[in-house]
C-alpha cells in the first residue's frame, strides 16, 4: 500500500468536514417546530429577545420588567419588513437562531408560515385571548386551525387632505370613489394632483380591492383557491388605470417618498388615501400645520366603508425558548392600555390591535389637524367589524405576488393596463405556488 | 488517525534512504539532521499556510460547494402551509430550468450586457484619458488631480448612492430645478434612463480607482523610451498613440475584466436607489434577484441556481473577453 502524502491526508481530513458540514446543512426551514412538544413556562428568570423596527420600543419594553421581575424583554432594532428585517430574520431562523419575538406584517405572516418560522399559538392557550382583539385583525392571524401570532399594530384607511386646495376649485370632500374622480378632474385644471399611485408598491391596490369586496385567496380543504380577477378588483384596476390615464394621480412617485413630501408641501397634491399611520408622516410635511384634515376613505358602490393598509403583528418565532413568556408579554403590550398607550406614545404605532383599548391620546382632538378628533371620527368607525372586508386573507407568496404585481404595473408606464397586469400576475402566482408544492386552483367563475 | 501515524516512521525512512544519494559527505549525523530538517522545512509552508487555507476553505471553497448542491435541490412543501409534508429530494437541473424561463431574471442579465457595452468602454476611455493628461509632461498638480480623481473611490457605493438619489429626485434636485429654467425637464429615475443614472454613479466612483492602476502602469514606461521619441521628434500625442497606449494594454485588459465582472454584480447601487426610482423592481440586476429570491422569497434553491449562473455568466464573459484580445495580439 502506498504511504498517504500529508497533502492526501490533509485534504481527505478537509473533504471529510467539508462533507460533514454539508450534510448539516439541509435547505433551512424543512423541520416545524409545531410537531415537537411544547415548551412548558420556565421556574425561574427569563429573558427574550424582541426584534422590530418600531423605534422607542425599549421604552415600552421598559416598563414591562418595571413591572415584574420574572421576565425581561430586550429589544433588537431591524430594519423596517421587506426593507432588511425579514432578511435577518429568515437568515437568523435559516441558523437555527433568532429573536423569541419579532415584528412581522400581518401580509408577511403566511411565508413565515411557510418557512415553518413562527410557533402555533394556540399550543400555548392563545384562544383565550381571542376576544381581547379586533375581529378583523385576528383572522388574519389564524390558518389551519392553528393561531400564528399577535395582532400588533394596524392601519385602518381614511383620506387625508387639504381643505385649501380642495377649496380652490371649490371642491366638497368626495365620499365616493366616483366623486373622487370627479374632484380630481376639477383639481387637474388647477394643476393640482388628488394622490398618488405607485406602481412600485401593490399593496395600497390590494386595499382597495380589499374594500371593494374583493378576495383574492381562500385557504380551503382541498388547498388555495386563487380569485385575483374577479368582479371588484376588475373594477378597482379599472378605476385606477382611467384616474391614471386622465392624470389625476401621479405613478412618477409614491406617498412619503421625498418628491411626494417636496409636492404636498407646496400645495400640489391634495389627498392622500392612507392608513391611520399617514398623520405622524403627515406632520412631517413641511408647513403643514393646520392644512390637513381627514375624511373617511371614499367607497365603491360595493363593498365596505374602509380598508387595512398595513398592519404588523408580534410573531413567536421557531427557535424561542420561551414561547409561553413571550406570549404573555405580547398580549400584556397589544391589549392593556399601559402597553397601548406606551406603544402609541414612543412607537407611533398606526392603530391598536386591542378591541376596547384605542388609547388616550387618541381620545382627543389634535391641534395639528386643526382641532379634528379625527381618530374618534373617522379611525374608531373604520375599524368596525361591519366596515371591515372578514373574507380577506393572506397567503404564503404575499411578498413574490406583490412584486409580481407590481412588475406588471410598471408595464403602465409602457402601455399597459393594470387590468392585464392583474390578470396575468394572477397566472403567475398560482405557477410560483405550483412550484413550491402548494395546492391552488383557480376559482370556478 | 492509525494511518497517520503509521506514515510518520515510513516517510522519515525513505527521507533516510534517499539522503546518502544527494549528500555527498553521506555522515550518519549529518543525515539524520537533514532528515529532521527536511521535514520541518516540508511541515512549514502548512503551518504557514493553515490560516489562510482555513478562512479560504471556510469562507470561500465551502459556500461555493454548498451553493452548488443547493442549487440541485428542490423543496416542496404539501397543502396550504406544507403541514402536508415537507420533502427535500435532488431536482437535477428543475431549478435551473425555472431560473431561465424567469424573463425577469433573463432580462436582467441583458439589461447589464447592455450596461456594460455602454457603460465599460465610456470609463475605460475616461480613465485612460485622465491617466494620460496626468502623466503628460504639461500637467500641473498632477498630484492634487490623482488624489481628487481617486476620491469618490473611497466613498462607499451606498453613501455614494445617497448622494446622487439627492441629485436624481424631483423637488429635491439642484440640476433639475437649473434644467427646469431652460425649459427642460429630466426625468433622472425614469423607467428608461434610471439605468443610465445607475451608470454614472458606478463610473464616477470607478473612473478614479481604474485610473490609478493605468497611472501605475504608465509609470513603468522606460524613461529611455520617451527620450528617444523626443529625440525622433515626436509630438504629445503621438507619444500618447504609439507608446503609451500599445504599453498599458495588460493594465488595461485588467481593468477590463474587472468592469465586465463588477457590472454583471451590480448591487448596492440599485437597491438603494429603489426606495426612490419605482422604476427599479426587485429583479433588476442578476444579485438584486438572487437576493429578493433568497431573502425575500425564501427560496435559497432557485437563488443558488441563479447565482451559479451569474458566476458562470462572469466567467465565460472575462473568458470570451481575453480570448478575443489576444488572438488580436497574436
Amino acid at each position: 500500500m502506498s504511504p498517504l502524502s500529508r497533502r492526501q491526508l490533509l485534504s481527505l481530513g478537509l473533504g471529510a468536514s467539508a462533507a460533514a458540514v454539508l450534510a448539516g446543512c439541509a435547505t433551512p426551514g424543512t423541520t416545524s417546530v409545531n410537531t415537537l412538544p411544547t415548551i412548558p413556562p420556565a421556574a425561574g428568570k427569563v429573558r427574550l429577545e424582541y426584534w422590530a423596527w418600531l423605534k422607542g420600543l425599549d421604552q415600552v419594553t421598559d416598563l414591562y420588567n418595571k413591572s415584574q421581575d420574572r421576565v425581561q424583554v430586550e429589544t433588537v432594532f431591524i430594519p423596517g419588513g421587506n426593507a432588511g428585517g425579514y432578511q435577518k430574520l429568515y437568515s437568523a431562523l435559516a441558523a437555527g437562531a433568532g429573536p423569541d419575538i419579532a415584528q412581522v406584517e400581518l401580509r408577511s405572516l403566511p411565508e413565515f408560515l411557510l418557512a415553518n418560522g413562527v410557533v402555533d399559538l394556540k399550543r400555548y392557550g392563545a384562544e383565550k385571548y381571542e376576544e381581547l382583539y379586533d375581529p378583523t385583525l385576528w383572522n388574519q392571524v389564524s390558518y389551519t386551525g392553528g393561531i400564528y401570532a399577535v395582532p400588533q399594530d394596524s392601519g385602518p384607511m381614511g383620506m387625508f387632505y387639504q381643505p385649501a386646495v380642495f377649496d380652490q376649485v371649490g371642491a366638497a370632500v368626495p365620499a365616493t370613489w366616483d366623486e373622487w374622480a370627479a374632484v380630481g378632474a376639477e383639481l387637474k385644471g388647477a394643476g393640482v394632483l388628488m394622490d398618488s399611485f405607485p406602481l412600485a408598491d401593490a399593496s395600497p391596490f390590494a386595499a382597495y380591492a380589499t374594500q371593494a369586496g374583493a378576495s383574492w385567496f381562500t385557504a380551503e380543504e382541498d388547498g388555495w383557491v386563487i380569485d385575483m380577477t374577479d368582479e371588484a378588483t376588475l373594477k378597482v384596476a379599472a378605476f385606477f388605470d382611467k384616474a391614471i390615464d386622465d392624470g389625476i394621480v401621479t405613478t412618477a412617485y409614491g406617498a412619503y417618498t421625498p418628491a411626494w413630501f417636496s409636492a404636498a408641501a407646496d400645495g400640489k397634491i391634495a389627498s392622500v388615501a392612507t392608513g391611520s399611520w399617514g398623520d405622524a408622516l403627515i406632520e412631517g410635511v413641511s408647513g403643514a400645520e393646520g392644512k390637513w384634515k381627514v375624511a373617511p376613505l371614499p367607497t365603491w358602490d360595493s363593498g365596505y366603508a374602509s380598508s387595512f393598509l398595513g398592519g404588523s403583528t408580534a410573531a413567536i418565532l421557531a427557535n424561542s425558548q420561551h414561547p409561553q413568556e413571550a406570549l404573555e408579554f405580547a398580549v400584556w403590550m397589544t391589549t392593556t392600555p399601559e402597553g397601548v398607550n406606551a406603544l402609541i406614545e414612543f412607537c407611533g404605532i398606526g392603530w391598536s390591535p386591542a378591541v376596547d383599548v384605542v388609547g388616550t391620546l387618541r381620545e382627543k382632538p389634535s391641534a395639528f389637524f386643526s382641532g379634528q378628533n379625527y381618530n374618534q371620527e373617522v379611525f374608531v368607525p373604520a375599524t368596525k367589524e361591519s366596515s371591515q372586508n372578514q373574507d380577506w386573507s393572506w397567503w404564503p407568496v404575499t411578498q413574490q405576488s406583490f412584486n409580481i404585481l407590481s412588475d406588471g404595473f410598471r408595464g403602465k408606464a409602457s402601455g399597459g393596463t393594470l387590468v392585464d397586469a392583474v390578470a396575468q400576475a394572477e397566472k403567475d402566482i398560482i405557477s410560483v405556488m405550483q412550484a413550491k408544492g402548494l395546492s391552488i386552483r383557480k376559482a370556478s367563475a | 488517525m492509525s494511518a497517520g501515524m503509521e506514515t510518520r516512521p515510513e516517510t522519515a525512512a525513505a527521507t533516510r534512504a534517499t539522503a546518502p544519494g544527494r549528500g555527498r559527505d553521506g555522515g550518519g549525523d549529518a543525515t539524520r539532521r537533514k532528515g529532521a530538517s527536511s521535514g520541518a522545512v516540508k511541515r512549514a509552508p502548512w503551518v504557514l499556510l493553515f490560516p489562510f487555507l482555513a478562512l479560504f476553505l471556510l469562507t470561500f471553497i465551502v459556500p461555493i460547494l454548498m451553493a452548488l448542491v443547493s442549487s440541485f435541490t428542490k423543496v416542496t412543501r404539501g397543502g396550504l402551509f406544507g403541514e402536508a409534508g415537507v420533502v427535500t429530494e435532488f431536482a437535477g437541473f428543475d431549478n435551473y430550468a425555472q431560473v431561465i424561463g424567469d424573463p425577469n431574471f433573463v432580462a436582467s442579465i441583458g439589461r447589464m450586457f447592455l450596461f456594460g457595452i455602454v457603460q465599460v468602454p465610456v470609463m475605460l476611455i475616461l480613465c485612460t484619458v485622465l491617466a494620460l493628461l496626468l502623466e503628460s509632461a504639461s500637467a500641473k498638480w498632477p498630484g492634487v488631480f490623482r488624489a481628487a480623481y481617486f476620491l469618490p473611490y473611497g466613498v462607499p457605493g451606498v453613501i455614494a448612492t445617497i448622494l446622487w438619489s439627492f441629485l436624481y429626485v424631483p423637488g429635491l434636485s439642484p440640476i433639475i430645478d437649473v434644467a427646469e429654467v431652460f425649459g427642460v425637464s429630466p426625468d433622472f429615475l425614469g423607467a428608461n434612463t434610471v439605468l443610465w443614472s445607475i451608470a454614472n454613479i458606478v463610473t464616477w466612483s470607478y473612473t478614479g480607482y481604474n485610473m490609478l492602476i493605468i497611472i501605475a502602469q504608465l509609470k513603468s514606461i522606460p524613461v529611455e523610451l520617451y527620450e528617444a521619441a523626443k529625440v525622433d521628434g515626436a509630438s504629445a500625442l503621438r507619444v500618447a498613440t504609439s507608446i503609451q497606449l500599445p504599453l498599458i494594454r495588460p493594465a488595461l485588459l485588467l481593468t477590463a475584466v474587472f468592469s465586465i465582472i463588477g457590472t454583471l454584480q451590480l448591487f448596492a447601487e440599485a437597491q438603494v436607489l429603489q426606495r426612490v426610482a419605482p422604476a427599479i423592481d426587485s429583479q433588476y440586476t442578476p444579485n438584486l434577484s438572487a437576493y429578493t429570491t433568497a431573502f425575500a422569497y425564501n427560496d435559497y434553491n432557485v437563488a443558488a441556481a441563479q447565482s451559479v449562473l451569474i458566476a458562470l455568466v462572469a466567467f465565460t464573459l472575462s473568458i470570451v473577453f481575453l480570448t478575443i484580445t489576444n488572438r488580436k495580439s497574436a
